[in-house]
């Protein structure tokens, strides 16, 4: 009697709760899912709490600055830019289910800029935005797998990957730095490997490779890693981690007078970052780095002078760093594309855009983007600078020189990419 | 110990259940099914805590880490021998199993804290042993497509409804095992060693011995849902499993009523419920970014603070009490022996 | 050099986690309970000591603040939710594990209550004294006039903490209440209040950890900081393999922690970061399950 009771009452209570969740209706279809005749919907998962959020939790509040300032002017054709942004913790479990709430809840016409390459590749695998069509724009990871249109076909990479920045690397290297003992710190995944087999296709040796588990980087466990390169007597250091990687080898490294010739790679590398982790900007002096778009510091740049003006009325009080910069100039190239994708856009018409303009689309990057019908690349290079006596990195002698390359085993070639002028009021034309 | 013969398996109400579930599927949109796909998963993982801790008095924070040992075997044997995908989920069973059993041994040696604390350690161990080994996938991790729904089930028949189906029914056959498990020679003398370990040998049991097979049991159970999680998301990767993972799944378990399996499905739709529910207060007090974002995490926490202290059995034990004390007011009954 | 470094390193690592380990030991010995919301309050204080020092602007000022306000939150913890929890939850088939779910409740509640009130980006205290490392023959060592702190500050705690269990008739009381409560009482020891100031003491002792775990980092910290959930780990290791119930056993579980990952992380592999205190947990367990300071040893203390 009592086991049946409690039977009935597991029933019951399963019944009730499904019923529960099902109770929520389906709202009516719009002619192209997430565009009305007033809005654009669009959608991002990135790590908005936990370990793996910090520096990339403004993002969301960058974008947002300029889809802002988009929609006060006008907007795209008169339809207003919003964007709903889903906390996934960093977690491939939590990133899925709120993309699944994304797509199927809330109609967003495209994915902007989600975060993390176990993520991604998730989503791709489970949600599968390509089975639904929906355009997942500008992935916010270097990995350049997601590069390809046959695994991915509605994905699209807006950053160099990590292979092509490790052979830009391997050339600045091979010219300025041979015959030098070379040492390496790196992520012991995707990230490391990555970056492993760029500098293998560059021919790059090094004395010592130390690779560092990710979350893994501390104060500590840096002491532990100059350790090593300083017992490999190493002249060079290249680290190619994340940026509190970056933070905690160089603020340790001022305090045991450490100074080899650094070399930061750009995902670890950014100016601001590092100095607000309390690094003295000394450390960072004569450092060689690598970005893509223009140093953060740099208001001579019509780019950044125009973003950093839009971030600081939004945002008052927060640093225009990497991230911001970054994330602006996604939603700036997300604007020139739904723009591009006609008076009536649609997730076909916004890829079409990007497939056959992306390449020209104006944005801050000083290096060219690879989008055609056959490439869904993003940016495909990176310029070199040194970081000045406060610690900005600096194209040297006053110049940006950039390198160009692919993913694959193809040649580092400088570029003489001209970069297109901003257009007026920094509004899609 | 002598089978109890006179219980009931209560196969019908499983199977009826499965009836339920399966005309629900066909009712709800596919954001709904797919959350009922991570419903059926948690139910799995969730019932194999109540087991070990409801019933066999052991407490594992590291349960995170026995799904992704479950997950891992199943991807690894997929993608290297492409195996049939219920080989892959037996498969994930037996490996995970297998790492409760070295566990447990270890585990019958340690109690309380210590088990806790070595578990934890094993929780944040294990996932990033990944990046060690090729062919685990480093951090990206392994893709682990269990295929489309066969054509037969037409072509209106959603991958997540397949998810659904092969979730819910993994979910009712480990329930149904479970609940006889608990039931059966072996559930009573873990009961025995839970509630007093020297009695219990006294009378003849051997609890290192039942306490090694608790965990066994339980790890096995917890690589089933591993795997299950593995398919709901498509890939495996140390990610997936993070320390919050196993928390979580001892807050479901504290939710449902750590000795009641019956209640597990409470523990399971709250979890997957709460981000929902905390979603709609958050725009309802129209809170700032900060409040929104981590207001799923204090009301789980909260959630599970405040069921320990009042509680503390779970919300259907503590109705089943209430019941139990009206009836024994109203008629001058017996005591009745209850599991 | 790198050998006398990665020892140094592992000591100044381990020094900090024995004070986390020694907050741990302070609950168990008063309440027999582990918890899990240790590192949680150790960060909480340290947003208290963050508040001191903004507005006063020394760190000198903001230790004790940091100390006081740790410990009077802990002793609150114990007021309300402990009692609570003996109250409802000390009988019955969950009773073995509810302080455990309990605290790590508490955990995650404290983690939420920073991020909404000091938002989720990183704050920062600057070290009181240099953490420059001393230059010996030319050559700079991974030890530092804030790293020798640190290992005062460890060892004046242990030297204090012992004293006062030892030779005061609070610590009698203290040592009287979490052996034989039912004795105590009957001996006229205000058992309940003597609880509250075994969790007090330990909430002190975290907020010195999480402080100097700060600042000998680079003295940023966040809600999310990995070092905290490191301390939350690497503390209850130390103290584990300590035996739990001792605190000169705590600070050598810590010290030995510290130092084999140090050894490991250089001479073996620097991705074993997250497996390798698992296994020398594991190890340690079957070779000394009682820790390796005891039972006996860890009474008398």
């Amino acid at each position: 009697m009592k086991a049946l009771n409690r039977r009935k009452l597991i029933t019951a209570s399963a019944v009730l709760a499904i019923v529960g969740l099902a109770a929520t209706a389906i709202p009516a279809q719009a002619a192209e899912v997430g565009v009305s005749s007033t809005q654009i919907k669009l959608g991002m998962t990135l790590p908005m709490t936990g370990t793996a959020s910090l520096g990339y939790n403004k993002i969301p509040g960058a974008a947002r600055a300029y889809f802002d300032y988009l929609n006060a002017n006008g907007g795209i054709n008169g339809r207003k830019v919003t964007l709903v942004v889903e906390d996934d913790r960093y977690v491939p479990t939590e990133a899925v289910a709120k993309t699944n709430k994304l797509i199927l809840r809330d109609k967003v016409m495209a994915l902007l800029a989600p975060l993390g390459t176990a993520n991604v590749k998730a989503v791709a695998s489970s949600v599968n935005p390509a089975r639904r069509g929906v355009p997942v724009l500008f992935v916010n990871t270097g990995f350049s797998g997601f590069a390809d249109k046959k695994k991915y076909p509605t994905t699209y990479t807006v950053l160099p990957s990590y292979v092509m920045e490790a052979k830009i690397m391997g050339e600045y290297i091979k010219e300025n730095f041979a015959g030098k003992k070379i040492g390496l710190l790196y992520q012991d995944d995707d990230f490391g490997t990555d970056a492993l087999a760029g500098f293998k296709s560059a021919g790059t040796n090094f004395t010592i490779k130390v690779p560092y588990a990710s979350g893994s980087q501390s104060a500590a466990a840096a002491a532990g890693w100059i350790t090593k390169f300083k017992a490999a007597e190493v002249d060079v250091v290249i680290l190619f981690g994340v940026s509190s990687a970056t933070s905690a080898m160089l603020g340790v490294a001022a305090q045991l007078k450490y100074a080899p010739q650094w070399m930061l790679g750009s995902v670890g590398g950014d100016a601001t970052t590092i100095k607000l982790t309390g690094v003295p900007a000394g450390v960072l002096y004569n450092a060689i780095g690598f970005s893509p778009v223009p140093a953060t510091t740099d208001m001579k740049d019509e780019y950044v002078k125009f973003f950093s003006d839009i971030y600081a009325k939004a945002v008052p009080g927060s640093p225009f760093d990497l991230n911001v910069l970054l994330g602006m100039n996604t939603a700036f190239m997300t604007a020139q594309a739904l723009k591009a994708a006609g008076p009536r856009p649609t997730r076909k018409s916004l890829m079409a855009a990007i497939d056959s303009k992306g390449a020209t689309f104006a944005n801050s990057a000083l290096v060219p983007a690879g989008y055609s019908k056959t490439s869904h690349v993003g940016l495909t290079g990176y310029w070199v600078g040194k970081y000045s006596p406060t610690g900005d990195l600096s194209p040297i002698g006053g110049t940006y020189v950039t390198y160009t390359t692919d993913s694959g085993s193809g040649p580092v070639v400088k570029s003489t990419y001209k970069r297109p002028a901003m257009p007026a009021k920094g509004l899609p034309n | 110990m002598h089978k109890a013969k006179k219980e009931s398996t209560h196969l019908p109400l499983f199977i009826l259940g499965g009836v339920v579930l399966y005309f629900l599927s066909g009712m709800v949109d596919e954001l709904r099914v797919y959350q009922g796909a991570t419903i059926a998963v948690y139910v799995i993982a969730i019932s194999s805590i109540i087991l070990l801790t409801g019933y066999s008095g052991q407490v594992s924070l590291g349960h995170g880490a026995l799904m992704a040992v479950g997950a891992y075997a199943a991807a690894v044997l997929r993608i290297e021998f492409n195996l049939p995908i219920i080989l892959c989920f037996v498969a994930a069973v037996l490996a995970a199993a297998i790492g409760g059993a070295l566990l447990g041994a270890a585990a019958a040696r340690l109690s309380g804290p210590y088990l806790a604390g070595t578990t934890l350690a094993l929780a944040i161990g294990l996932p990033s042993l990944a990046n060690q080994f090729a062919i685990l996938g480093g951090e990206q991790g392994l893709l682990f497509d269990v295929g489309f729904p066969p054509l037969a089930l037409g072509e209106e028949f959603t991958q997540y409804k397949w998810f659904f189906w092969i979730a819910a029914l993994a979910a009712l056959i480990s329930m149904w095992v479970i609940r006889n498990l608990l039931n059966s020679a072996y559930g009573r003398a873990w009961r025995a060693g839970r509630g007093n370990e020297v009695a219990a040998q006294l009378a003849g049991i051997n609890t290192a011995r039942s306490k090694v097979l608790a965990f066994t049991i339980s790890a096995g159970i917890a690589g089933l849902a591993g795997a299950l999680l593995a398919m709901t998301i498509g890939t495996v990767s140390p990610s997936a499993f993070p320390l919050a993972l196993s928390f979580s799944l001892l807050t479901g378990a504290v939710l449902s009523g750590i000795t009641t399996l019956g209640g597990v499905i409470i523990g399971a739709v709250v979890l997957v419920a709460i981000p929902e529910i905390a979603d709609v207060v958050a725009h309802r007090l129209g809170s700032s970014e900060s409040v929104t974002t981590n207001l799923p995490g204090l009301i789980v926490s909260g959630l599970l603070i405040l069921t320990v202290l009042f509680v503390p059995n779970g919300p259907v034990e503590q109705h089943r009490a209430r019941k139990a004390k009206h009836a024994a007011q109203h008629t001058s009954s017996k005591k009745k022996d209850k599991h | 050099m790198q050998l006398l470094n990665t020892l140094l390193i592992g000591i100044t690592a381990g020094s900090i986690y024995a004070l986390m380990a020694i907050a741990f030991v302070l609950v168990w010995r008063s309440t027999r309970v582990v918890n899990f919301a240790q590192a949680g309050m150790a960060l909480l204080s340290t947003y208290f000591g963050y508040e001191a020092v903004s507005r006063i602007g020394s760190f000198w000022v903001a230790l004790p603040v940091a100390m006081i306000g740790g410990a009077l939150f802990a002793a609150l913890v114990e007021l309300i939710l402990m009692r609570l929890l003996v109250k409802h939850a000390s009988s019955g088939p969950i009773a073995g594990v509810a302080p455990i779910i309990a605290t790590l409740g508490l955990l995650g509640v404290i983690r939420s209550v920073i991020s909404m009130i000091w938002g989720g980006q990183d704050l920062r205290i600057v070290a009181p004294i240099s953490n420059n490392g001393f230059t010996i023959n030319g050559s700079t060592l991974v030890f530092s006039p804030l790293k020798l702190l640190v290992l005062v500050v460890v060892a004046v705690l242990l030297i204090l903490l012992t004293i006062l269990f030892q030779k005061t008739n609070l610590g009698l009381a203290l040592r009287a209440s979490a052996h034989a409560p039912e004795i105590a009482r009957l001996s006229g020891v205000r058992v309940d209040s003597v609880r509250t100031l075994g969790w007090a003491l330990a909430g002190a002792a975290g907020a010195v950890a999480g402080l100097f775990q700060t600042v000998n980092g680079n003295g940023n910290f966040s809600p999310d900081s990995i070092e905290f959930s490191l301390l939350l780990v690497s503390g209850f290791i130390a103290a584990v393999i300590g035996g739990l119930d001792s605190l000169l056993g705590a600070v050598l579980g810590g010290l030995f922690l510290g130092i084999t990952i140090s050894f490991v992380l250089m001479y073996v592999s620097s991705g074993l970061f997250f497996i390798a205190p698992f296994i020398i947990l594991l190890i340690v367990l079957f070779i000394r399950p009682q820790g390796i300071i005891g039972v006996k040893a860890g009474r008398r203390a």
